[in-house]
């Protein structure tokens, strides 16, 4: 049996402060599962921890507690120079984050696959004028369509951003108080109090008028 | 067979993934074009298609044969020229010697003492027609530096004509030029294609939608689209564009 392409077992990141009494100051919860290749848009408000989960999915970014398997491997014990055959995270050069590397390369296991399985795409920069945005879609399908799982994370704040995430999005998760939570639907997006409060009263509107 | 090809090319700076499985060919007489937003890997494309970055995995070659790794001068050798976005050339040296330094049997020659001592030309009349054919032909005793910029980018490209490659790589050739550059620079390359194979990086969509047989677009890193201009526009969301209401 092929294993799921995406699991997220009991995911948790937790950021503190204070060297004795360690306060959280930021905490991020997954237990979710991605069987096949499928488009999945992201949603949620800034701060909420979209890149966060996108750095720990892609292995950049140590989880607090859990594990992330991708095609049945833990991604955080492949050697860090293999662990982009397995996910990309493509990303604004702006958010690119280093973290410490604590294990030796040479204790970790090589990529079980020559070609990234995932691919997450964080807030590309999609413009109306210049025509790209059919090409970018395009090629989510084609990855789609290889058997990739893709995963598109926008922030709404035209009509057009909306209208990408229906036209494209087989499923959603959004990420929202501390937890990622999935979506059949854009339809059952639509309706989530948290997605309408995070969209304010003019997206949601639109929103709901494409759903 | 392909003039030049690259086969799944991928090219890392540090943990950074620039370029991610590019696939590429360029056939003879053909001109392709790049186009693609800034930071999607383009120039460093073209610095692995000319020698100047090595790829981590992958392969180019011309004709046929492996080019991998080979240093820059081996790579243009083998008939690959390139011109930059930013402008080289001899600004003291007039625009016939900037040609003249560029021809091969010049190179070949090295530097001989005599012959310059009694004011030898031996290249100028092959200097001459290189410039004939991007239109300086006037200008030839005109020092780079004080030519307008139209006239600059132009014997740019004849620096790069000069070493007769069998393809001439262009980055962002229209940066800078006005309409009238512009229409300039799409005569000569039109007169170009067909005797040689282009590969333009462009922004100028206008330009490169009404010049290029097949266009690549690159962007994270990746071949996301490729196709004839006319394939590229039945695209919905490009129909919606700026770039679906051109001509």
């Amino acid at each position: 049996m092929t294993p799921p392409l995406l699991v997220l077992e009991r995911l948790k990141k937790v950021y503190t402060r204070g060297a004795l009494v360690k306060r959280p100051t930021f905490t991020l919860e997954a237990d979710l599962e991605f069987p096949e290749s499928r488009i999945v848009g992201v949603l949620g408000p800034n701060g909420a921890g979209k890149t966060t989960l996108f750095e720990m999915i892609t292995g950049s970014n140590a989880p607090t507690e859990g594990r992330v398997l991708v095609a049945g491997a833990d991604i955080h014990r492949v050697k860090y120079k293999e662990r982009d055959r397995l996910a990309i995270h493509y990303h604004q050069s702006y958010q690119v984050r280093s973290f410490s590397k604590r294990v030796p390369s040479a204790l970790l296991a090589r990529s079980p696959t020559p070609k990234p399985i995932l691919h997450l795409f964080d807030e590309p920069q999609f413009n109306t004028q210049d025509g790209y945005i059919g090409f970018m879609l395009d090629f989510f399908r084609k990855l789609r369509a290889e058997g990739k799982l893709v995963f598109v994370c926008l922030h709404p704040t035209a009509r057009y951003h909306l209208e990408i995430l229906k036209e494209i999005g087989e499923s959603f998760l959004l990420v929202h108080g501390g937890k990622a939570v999935p979506k059949a639907s854009f339809s059952e997006l639509v309706v989530d109090e948290r997605a309408r409060g995070y969209l304010g009263p003019d997206m949601t509107a639109t929103a709901e008028a494409l759903a | 067979m392909a003039v030049l090809e690259a086969c799944d090319i991928h090219v890392r700076f540090g943990d950074r993934v620039v370029l991610e499985e590019i696939s590429f060919a360029v056939e003879p007489g053909e001109m392709h074009g790049i186009m693609g937003p800034n930071g999607a890997g383009k120039t460093t494309f073209f610095n692995v298609l000319t020698g100047r970055v090595k790829p981590s995995r992958g392969e180019v070659r011309i004709e046929g044969e492996d080019v991998t790794g080979l240093p820059s001068h081996r790579i243009a050798a083998r008939g690959i020229a390139r011109s930059f976005q930013i402008m080289t050339l001899f600004d003291e040296f007039t625009a016939l010697e900037n040609v003249e330094v560029a021809l091969p049997e010049f190179r070949a020659r090295g530097f001989d003492g005599r012959r310059a001592a009694v004011g030898d030309r031996g290249f100028e009349s092959a200097a001459r027609a290189v410039l004939a054919e991007v239109g300086l032909a006037e200008k030839a005793g005109i020092v780079a530096k004080d030519l307008p910029y139209g006239d600059r980018r132009a014997l740019e490209i004849a620096v790069a004509l000069a070493q007769r490659p069998r393809v001439l790589c262009l980055d962002e050739p229209t940066s800078g030029l006005g309409s009238d550059g512009r229409a300039r620079l799409a005569i000569l390359i039109a007169r170009l294609k067909g005797r040689l194979s282009i590969v333009t990086i462009e922004h100028d969509m206008e330009f490169l939608f009404g010049l290029a047989d097949r266009i690549s677009v690159v962007h994270w890193g990746q071949v996301i689209a490729r196709g004839t201009p006319a394939e590229l526009r039945q695209n919905a969301w490009v129909q919606r564009s700026n770039l679906g209401r051109l001509q």
